[in-house]
C-alpha cells in the first residue's frame, strides 16, 4: 500500500519507490529512503506528515507519501 | 598540504571550517552550480605545520553522479589531489551518514573521520563502538565538538600523519555510474545493506529512533497546520519588534549620533574654506552616504541574528513544513518561505538562500518574487510617506507586507502558467532536525558573516551612488551650483524630467519624484534622502536618520501631490525591481538572461499597474474624476498585462502538443 494510507507509528519495510522522477528516487536512495529499508510514520498531517528514516526525521508531502510503496 | 572536507548537510561543516580556518575566500562558485566555494588557511595555533589549506566540499548525502552537487566531490578529488580528505559525520546520525563516508573511501585519498557533535551522543543514549568502526572503515575516527573547538588540534594531527598513506576499507565500490547503471545500482543496494550491517554492529541505542520523543510532542502543535500558523505569526511578529522596533533602532541611533557628531566636525573643519564641490561631496555624499547605511545597518544586523537563532534551533525546518500546503497552490513549496522571511531583512541574502531549492523553476520564482516582500530599507520609505500623508497610521505599513504576499502568490501563479511543466510531479523534503537551544555564538558569526556580504555589496553601491546623485544634484550641467530654489536646473533634474513623463499617468509626473525613484534603484533609502535634497526640504527631513524631523503639512504642500498618489508612490517604489544589488544576486540565482530580463520587467510592470490603479481609481473616488494621463497609462498597463496573457496562452499550447506527442 501507498505510505499516505498507513498507520502512524507502525514500523513498515519499503517495496518500492514508485516515481518517474529519477533524480528524487536516488536523492531519497541516499538518505536510506529505498526498498529494503524500514520507515515509520511520526505524525500525520494530512498535506504532509512526518517520517523517520535511518534515524532522521523528515517531514514529505502527500505527493511524495503516495509514491512510497510499503 | 591541501586538505578537503566533506559530510551531509547540516552534520556541522560549516562550524567545522570556521573553526579551524583563520580567513576565508571566496574562489567564486563551484562549476554548475550556485554554490559558492570557500578555502582557507588553517589557523596558526591550531598545527605545527603551516600552510594548511582547507577546501569546503559542499555537503551532500551521496556521491552518485546525477546532480551537480553530487559530481563536484568526485570531479574535485580527480581534477585538484588533495591529500586528505577529512569527512565529518554527525554522531547521531551513523546510518545515513557512513553512506556517504563509504564512498569517499573509495577515491584512493586519505580520510580521517571527524565525529562531530560526540558530546551529545552521551544525552541521548548512544554508544559507539569506535575501535571497531576503525577497524572496518580503515580510517582514523577524531572526536570533535566543531561548536566547542573540541578535538580540532588532534583531527589536523591524524591528518598530517595520513598524508600519504593508503587505506583498504572493507567495502570498496568499483562500478562506474556513468558506464554501467544497472551494475552501479546494484552495488550502491550492497554498499546500503554493508552500512546497515555496520552500524547494528558498532552503535547500540538505548532509545529506539523510530519512537516518540519529547521533539515529537512539540510537533504536534507546532508544526500542525492549522495551530502552527498563530505561533508563525506571533514568533515573527516578536523578531521583527526586536530589530525594528526595540533593539535594532535603539543601536542605530547610538551609531547614528556618532556619526552626526563627525558631520559636524568635519563641517567645522571645512568651514568657508573649502569648495562648495568637496564640501557636497565630503559632508553628505560620503559622511552623509555612511550615516544613511549606518542607520539602518543594526536593524538589518539584528534581523539576521534573529534569524539565525530561529534557523539554529531547529523552528525553520517546521516553518517550511507549515507553508508547504499553501505555497503548493501557487506551484511553490514549503520552501520557498525561508528566502521570503529573509527578505524582510534584505532581500540580498534572501535570494541568496533560495539556493537550497532544488527545483530549478520554483528556484528562480522564488528568486525573483521574494523581493517584492518589503524589506529594512523600505521602511524609511513607507515611514515617510506614512507619516506626511496617513498621519503615522499603522495600517500603511500593514497593507505594504499583506500586498507584497499577495504580489508573490499571484506572481508565482503567473510565472508557473508561463513556465510550468504540469506533467511533472514536484516532491517536498525537508529534514526536521532536533530542536535544540540556539547558539548564540553560531548566531552571532552568521550574522557577521550575511551582514558582512550586505555591506561589502551594498556600501560600495550605496556609497559610490549617494556622491554620484550628490554632486548630480548640486550642479547644472556647466558644473554651477545651483541655488537652493532653483534646483530644476541641476544635472538630476534634467535627466529625471523625460522619465517624469512616463509616470504622469500614476499621478507623480514630477521630476523630483522620478529623480528620487531612480535614486532608488540604487538604494531604496535613497528615495527618502533624494527627497529631501530635491525638494529642497532637508531641514524637515534629517537625511542621515532618514526620517521625518518636523513639519508633515508642510512637506506634504511642497510635494504638490494628493494623497492618493502618495500612496501610488510609495507602491511604485515597493514593488519595482529592487536596489540593483538585489538585482546582482537575482542575477547569480537566475543564471540566465531571458529569467533576468522577464523578472525585471515583470516587477516594473508590477510597480506600474499597481500604481496606475491606485492612483486613477483613487481619484476617481475621491475626486468623480479621473486622474491626468488615464489613457497614456492604461496603453502601458496593457501592453505589461497583454504579454503576460501571450506568454502563458504560447504556454498552454506547447504543453498541449507536448501531451499530444
Amino acid at each position: 500500500m501507498v505510505l499516505s494510507k498507513a498507520k502512524k507509528h507502525v514500523t513498515y519495510t519499503i517495496q518500492d519507490i514508485e516515481t518517474s522522477d529519477e533524480a528524487m528516487k536516488d536523492f531519497l536512495f541516499s538518505l536510506g529512503c529505498h526498498a529494503g529499508q524500514t520507515i515509520t510514520i511520526i505524525s500525520n498531517f494530512g498535506s504532509n506528515m512526518v517520517v523517520n528514516i535511518n534515524d532522521a526525521r523528515y517531514s514529505i508531502d502527500l505527493e511524495l507519501a503516495k509514491a512510497i510503496i510499503v | 598540504m591541501r586538505i578537503a572536507l566533506a559530510g551531509n548537510p547540516n552534520s556541522g561543516k560549516t562550524t567545522l571550517f570556521n573553526a579551524l580556518t583563520g580567513s576565508i575566500e571566496h574562489v567564486g562558485n563551484w562549476p554548475g552550480v550556485t554554490v559558492a566555494r570557500k578555502e582557507g588557511f588553517v589557523k596558526k595555533q591550531l598545527s605545527i605545520h603551516q600552510n594548511i589549506r582547507i577546501v569546503d566540499l559542499p555537503g551532500t548525502y551521496s556521491m552518485s553522479p546525477f546532480t551537480n552537487e553530487e559530481r563536484i566531490t568526485k570531479d574535485y578529488v580527480q581534477q585538484e589531489h588533495p591529500d586528505v580528505i577529512i569527512n565529518i559525520i554527525d554522531a547521531s546520525n551513523l546510518s545515513r551518514s557512513l553512506f556517504f563516508t563509504t564512498q569517499l573511501l573509495s577515491l584512493g585519498v586519505p580520510v580521517v573521520i571527524a565525529l562531530n557533535k560526540w558530546d551529545l551522543i552521551a544525552k541521548k543514549a548512544i554508544d559507539i563502538d569506535l575501535a571497531h568502526l576503525s577497524k572496518d572503515l580503515a580510517c582514523p575516527i577524531v572526536e570533535v565538538s566543531a561548536l566547542r573547538q573540541d578535538g580540532l588540534k588532534k583531527l589536523l594531527a591524524t591528518c598530517v600523519e595520513r598524508k600519504g598513506s593508503t587505506q583498504e576499507p572493507a567495502f570498496i565500490g568499483h562500478a562506474d555510474a556513468t558506464l554501467n547503471k544497472e551494475a552501479w545500482l546494484e552495488e550502491e543496494k550492497e554498499r546500503s545493506i554493508y552500512v546497515a550491517n555496520l552500524v547494528k554492529h558498532v552503535e547500540k541505542r538505548s532509545i529506539d529512533s523510530h519512537k516518540l520523543n519529547r521533539h515529537d510532542a512539540i510537533d504536534r502543535i507546532v508544526a500542525h497546520p492549522y495551530l502552527g500558523i498563530p505561533i508563525f505569526v506571533v514568533i515573527l511578529y516578536g523578531v521583527f519588534s526586536i530589530s525594528q522596533a526595540t533593539l535594532g533602532p535603539f543601536l542605530a541611533d547610538y551609531l547614528v549620533s556618532w556619526i552626526d557628531l563627525f558631520y559636524a566636525f568635519v563641517a567645522n573643519l571645512m568651514g568657508n574654506q573649502v569648495s562648495p564641490f568637496l564640501q557636497a561631496l565630503v559632508l553628505d555624499g560620503v559622511i552623509g552616504g555612511v550615516g544613511a547605511i549606518v542607520g539602518f545597518l543594526p536593524l538589518i544586523m539584528v534581523l539576521f541574528f534573529m534569524l539565525a537563532l530561529l534557523e539554529d534551533s531547529g523552528y525553520m525546518a517546521r516553518v517550511a513544513l507549515i507553508m508547504d500546503p499553501y505555497l503548493k497552490k501557487v506551484g511553490l513549496s514549503g520552501r520557498s518561505i525561508i528566502p521570503m522571511v529573509i527578505s524582510t531583512g534584505c532581500a540580498i541574502p534572501g535570494i541568496m538562500s533560495t539556493r537550497t531549492i532544488r527545483d530549478d523553476r520554483q528556484r528562480r520564482t522564488t528568486a525573483m518574487l521574494t523581493s517584492f516582500m518589503p524589506c529594512g530599507a523600505k521602511l524609511p520609505v513607507i515611514a515617510l510617506f506614512a507619516g506626511v500623508f496617513f498621519q503615522d497610521a499603522a495600517w500603511v505599513g500593514t497593507l505594504m507586507y499583506f500586498m507584497g504576499i499577495l504580489i508573490i502568490f499571484f506572481g508565482a501563479i503567473v510565472i508557473r502558467k508561463i513556465n510550468g511543466d504540469t506533467s511533472k510531479a514536484s516532491y517536498f523534503i525537508m529534514e526536521l532536525p532536533e530542536y535544540r537551544l540556539p547558539s548564540l555564538k553560531r548566531a552571532f558569526i552568521a550574522m557577521i558573516s550575511q551582514g558582512k556580504q550586505f555591506v561589502i555589496k551594498a556600501v560600495t553601491i550605496i556609497l559610490l551612488s549617494n556622491i554620484l546623485v550628490q554632486i548630480m544634484q548640486t550642479f547644472s550641467w556647466n558644473l554651477q551650483l545651483v541655488e537652493e530654489g532653483a534646483e530644476a536646473s541641476s544635472i538630476l533634474a534634467s535627466i529625471a524630467t523625460p522619465l517624469a513623463f512616463i509616470l504622469v499617468p500614476l499621478g507623480f509626473g514630477l521630476w523630483q519624484l522620478a529623480a528620487a525613484a531612480i535614486t532608488g534603484f540604487i538604494a531604496k533609502e535613497n528615495v527618502v534622502g533624494t527627497l529631501a535634497v530635491v525638494f529642497g526640504i532637508t531641514n524637515f527631513i534629517d537625511v542621515e536618520a532618514l526620517e521625518v524631523v518636523s513639519g508633515t503639512g508642510e512637506i506634504s504642500s511642497i510635494m504638490g501631490i494628493t494623497t492618493v498618489a502618495a500612496l501610488a508612490y510609495l507602491v511604485f517604489n515597493l514593488f519595482t525591481p529592487p536596489c540593483f544589488a538585489a538585482i546582482g544576486a537575482m542575477n547569480a540565482e537566475l543564471d540566465s538572461k531571458k529569467w533576468l530580463f522577464g523578472a525585471i520587467g515583470f516587477q516594473l510592470g508590477m510597480g506600474y499597474t499597481l500604481a496606475y490603479f491606485i492612483y486613477q481609481i483613487g481619484t476617481l473616488i475621491t475626486t468623480g474624476q479621473f486622474g491626468s494621463g488615464l489613457v497614456l497609462g492604461f496603453l502601458i498597463v496593457l501592453v505589461y498585462i497583454g504579454s503576460i496573457v501571450y506568454l502563458i496562452k504560447r504556454n498552454e499550447q506547447s504543453q498541449m502538443t507536448l501531451q499530444r506527442g
